[in-house]
């Protein structure tokens, strides 16, 4: 069988091609002064002063994380029913719904938040009907109300597909025996059925909370310029400003924080299922 | 259990409803008579016509899709094999190429593309089609990886030795033996891979360039601006994705229902149901391409050494017909691009990208032109200038018109309702009227620095182009006591929708911007202050780099004709820079006439245009994001 190991090889040049040296560069130009070529490169930490000195960066950067945290915490909690109502359907059903779910996720992301614009807006369909029954209209767009309605909208899906698939890989028998064994349905939910999603639930955070920490298109469309997130920060700092130095250096930051939260998440994960003397994997 | 029934039907139902609302609210949208977003005026189809008239928008949907299938196709073949080597790899090997292969994965996409981006420009690949593809492969090949990876762990490994065994060459056991059984996952990555290259927005919008757009990246330049035959394309996008869904959970029934009749017949019925699909979408994808026009003319290369014309230009700034006409008269082709900031513009150029027709600002233009990047006309070519304007003659960026002539122009004003602002008010404060707490909550700010801080200077009696950190620091005070005191909302584009249905009673805008809110809204007035304001102008320059002058001076002549210039500024709503033309659409039986925005002032002595300087412009950058999160 080791000649298949050489199958291996072309991809291991491309991943340090296209993965290894672009990471790299993010690190070699986060450290780096602007301006300067490679052969005259004058190392600093300017960049990251600048950020970690700034209490306005540091402000955008605990709002994005209290945003993408608010967003995982409501997937949670809109996906679990739903994923466990899919899942107590007949199988042909379920299939059914799983299809109606994905496929709005086929339709642009980009189109789909677009659409909330008209629906929030101060004179959209939201604020018509409230005024058609003679309630004063409120302002929904531009707000974090706004943001985190188009990120839940956006990501909830993942939460559901990823709850449903492990409440479906569940073993039913063991809720039969623990129904033999006397529990309630409660009970049964509470002792059997929860803890054996769990990694569901665990590898939808992270499908949830990594593009809500970085999204920049969501807060840019429903937030409006307000409302900056550090995605938005680091767009400008490329797109914009031309700062190409200062915004690696916070997308370094970025992805050193969403990195160890993700290794947390899933070491808690870890730990739990080693305590029961399950194993279990989050992806 | 019929109670619980019937609130799991409640549960699906709700979030079916919170799925597809926004979906059906777009689909209606698109059937809209009026540009509005919020208001329904009646049945059209009407941004249908637009959407399939719009050459770009049929070249993003080609670009989309060529990506998407040729990005599939390589990263399921190359994550397939990837994944088979790593099963059978050492130990060692399989952990180190996992974790890097999950990097992407685990990677905020932004990074990654910011990765790609740096990538690219050290290299000194021109960003482009082969740059898109070439990251959309890359990322689309770790999650084929996988999703293949795991059914390989539950292959029983002696199945391929035993195939070997029996006299099956590797490549005979592999294609034989392994393939077919973790076929589930290469099917399931193929998907994936498909569905995050046909929807990436980020990573495409960091990589790509010279005109090359996918669906993604094209909605995003045009939500900057109101445009409904986003909608229209969505519309589309949506119904094609339905029946694909439906075809793809239907032929499997239909089959086996086939197959329990007659066995033979099942691949069959299959084939006369694919057959006619799958040529109607190569079909369609040959249309698409060859509606995007391929005008070879070898005329065009013998004379100016080059078919292809590469124009830089604001989005929404041009009548789609100017460009065609240009390519009909001179079979050339136009590779049109647009950005949305000077400083968009200005870093792309930064990132190496050559064009031949860049539509700057005049601080821009000054800034290019310190720096040495651009190139003079050559007048004999342009004899259209002597129909400029002369109110846009010989600004102080470029006082002999050298290098520039003007496409559109303006000043930055205060759109107003004329119902609820009293005039005398605005004669009185000027721009202090945006501190004024009796227009508390009822004020839109233009999310631009430079606008910003100009009439906070201006209120304050100082010049626009002040470089004392003093008064640019008063400057700032004064944004953020307008942040902190008077409630306004920051927008970009937005604005002018929200203008035009009265949402609020003021807004900062640009004069063309306000020329349409006014012919929308008769409500609505402008009003430029006594103290002051900035006049600017964007012309069209021909950056030193530029791969083929010779043509884009052609172009600049072209665009400064009389047609052209009708054409552009009715469609746009921007003060023409060809004195005939504005004077004809602001005159008496003119489709501006009696705007008072179209036409503004000019040579007025307060009004200042600005001037570059890299040191304010970095104060003011910094301030601006400070101010934009005040509270």
């Amino acid at each position: 069988m080791k000649q298949f190991r050489r199958l291996t090889y072309p991809y291991i040049i491309w991943i340090s091609a296209m993965i290894v040296i672009p990471m790299l560069l993010i690190v070699l130009y986060a450290f780096t002064k602007q301006g300067n070529d490679v052969a005259t490169l004058q190392f600093t930490f300017d960049n990251f002063t600048k950020f970690f000195t700034d209490p306005d960066f540091l402000k955008i950067l605990f709002l994005s994380l209290r945003i993408a945290l608010i967003t995982t915490i409501l997937c949670v909690l809109i996906g679990y029913p739903v994923a466990y109502a899919i899942a107590q359907a007949s199988p042909a059903r379920q299939n059914f719904y799983i299809l109606l779910i994905t496929l709005p996720m086929w339709i642009n992301m980009l189109v789909r938040t677009y659409a909330w614009i008209g629906i929030l807006a101060d004179n959209g369909v939201i604020n018509n009907i409230l005024q058609f029954f003679g309630m004063s209209p409120t302002k929904l767009l531009y707000t974090d109300f706004a943001v985190t309605l188009g990120m839940v909208y956006n990501f909830v899906p993942f939460m559901i597909l990823q709850i449903h698939s492990s409440l479906t890989k569940m073993d039913r028998s063991l809720l039969d025996a623990a129904n033999d064994l006397g529990a309630n349905k409660v009970q049964a939910f509470r002792r059997v059925t929860f803890p054996l999603s769990l990694p569901g639930v665990i590898s939808g955070i992270t499908l949830v909370f990594l593009p809500a920490v970085s999204s920049f298109v969501i807060p840019k469309l429903l937030g409006g310029a307000g409302k900056p997130l550090i995605g938005n920060i680091i767009e400008t700092q490329f797109i914009t400003v031309g700062e190409w130095n200062f915004g690696s250096a916070i997308s370094m930051i970025m992805a050193v924080i969403i990195m160890a939260s993700m290794y947390v998440t899933r070491k808690l994960d870890k730990d739990n299922d080693e305590e029961k003397g399950k194993r279990g994997r989050a992806l | 259990m019929k109670k619980f029934h019937v609130s799991r039907k409640l549960i699906i139902g709700g979030i079916l409803l919170f799925f597809y609302l926004p979906i059906l609210y777009l689909v209606i949208f698109s059937f809209n008579d009026s540009r509005s977003l919020t208001n329904f005026q009646g049945f059209s189809l009407h941004w249908y016509e637009q959407m399939f008239s719009d050459q770009n928008m049929l070249e993003a949907i080609y670009y989309t899709l060529v990506i998407a299938v040729i990005a599939t196709i390589v990263s399921t073949i190359v994550g397939t094999i990837t994944a088979i080597g790593l099963s059978k790899s050492r130990r060692i090997v399989r952990e180190v190429v996992t974790q890097i292969n999950d990097l992407p994965i685990m990677n905020p996409e932004i990074v990654t593309a910011i990765g790609f981006m740096l990538f690219y420009v050290s290299l000194h690949i021109e960003k482009g089609f082969a740059t898109l593809l070439l990251s959309h492969i890359a990322f689309c090949i770790p999650y084929v990886i996988l999703s293949v990876m795991p059914k390989l762990r539950s292959l029983d490994p002696n199945i391929a030795e035993a195939a070997m065994d029996l006299g099956a060459t590797p490549f005979q056991s592999l294609r034989k033996v392994i393939v077919p059984q973790i076929m589930p996952g290469i099917i399931s990555g193929a998907l994936i891979a498909f569905t995050m290259s046909f929807d990436d927005f980020i990573i495409s919008y960091f990589v790509t360039g010279n005109g090359v757009k996918n669906i993604s990246t094209l909605v995003w330049t045009m939500s900057k601006r109101i445009n409904p035959s986003i909608n229209a394309l969505s519309t589309i996008i949506v119904v094609i994705i339905t029946i694909a869904l439906i075809l793809v959970n239907i032929l499997p029934i239909i089959k086996s229902n086939v197959e329990k009749k007659n066995p033979a017949m099942g691949r069959r019925v299959i084939a006369l149901i694919m057959v006619p699909i799958i040529a109607a979408a190569g079909f369609g994808l040959f249309w698409l391409k060859g509606s995007s026009g391929n005008a070879s003319a070898s005329a065009a290369i013998q004379k100016y050494g080059s078919d292809v014309l590469k124009v830089y230009n604001w989005g929404e700034y041009i009548d789609p017909s100017v460009n065609k006409a240009f390519e009909k008269k001179f079979g050339v082709k136009v590779i049109y691009d647009t950005f949305d900031s000077n400083e968009l513009m200005y870093t792309k150029l930064q990132g190496g990208e050559a064009f031949d027709v860049l539509v700057p600002s005049d601080y821009m233009i000054e800034r290019l032109l310190n720096e040495n990047l651009l190139q003079p006309l050559d007048k004999k070519m342009i004899p259209n200038l002597d129909q400029i304007y002369e109110g846009v003659r010989k600004l102080p960026y470029d006082p002999t018109n050298k290098y520039s002539v003007p496409y559109f122009w303006g000043t930055v004003g205060i759109v107003y309702n004329k119902k609820n602002v009293s005039k005398a008010d605005l004669d009185k404060e000027g721009f202090n009227i945006l501190l004024d707490q009796n227009y508390k909550g009822k004020l839109y700010i233009y999310d631009s620095e430079r606008d910003s801080f100009m009439m906070a200077l201006k209120a304050l009696g100082y010049s626009m182009n002040t470089t004392d950190p003093k008064e640019l620091k008063a400057a700032y005070d004064w944004l953020v006591k307008l942040k902190t005191t008077m409630d306004p909302e920051i927008v970009t584009d937005e604005v002018i929708d929200a203008m035009v249905n009265g949402n609020k009673d003021m807004a900062v805008v640009y004069s063309g911007d306000a020329a349409y809110i006014l012919s929308q809204n008769p409500d609505m007035d402008y009003y430029m202050p006594a103290e002051g304001t900035n006049f600017w102008s964007d012309a069209m320059v021909i950056p030193k780099n530029a791969p083929n002058p010779k043509l884009a001076n052609e172009y600049i002549n072209f665009i400064s004709d009389y047609e052209q210039s009708y054409k552009n500024s009715i469609f746009v709503g921007y003060a023409s820079s060809n004195a005939d033309v504005l004077h004809d659409l602001s005159s008496e039986g003119g489709e501006f006439a009696g705007n008072h925005a179209y036409k503004p002032r000019i040579h007025y002595k307060n009004d200042e245009v600005f001037q570059y300087n890299d040191k304010t412009k970095k104060i003011m950058s910094d301030y601006w994001t400070k101010v934009r999160i005040a509270k």
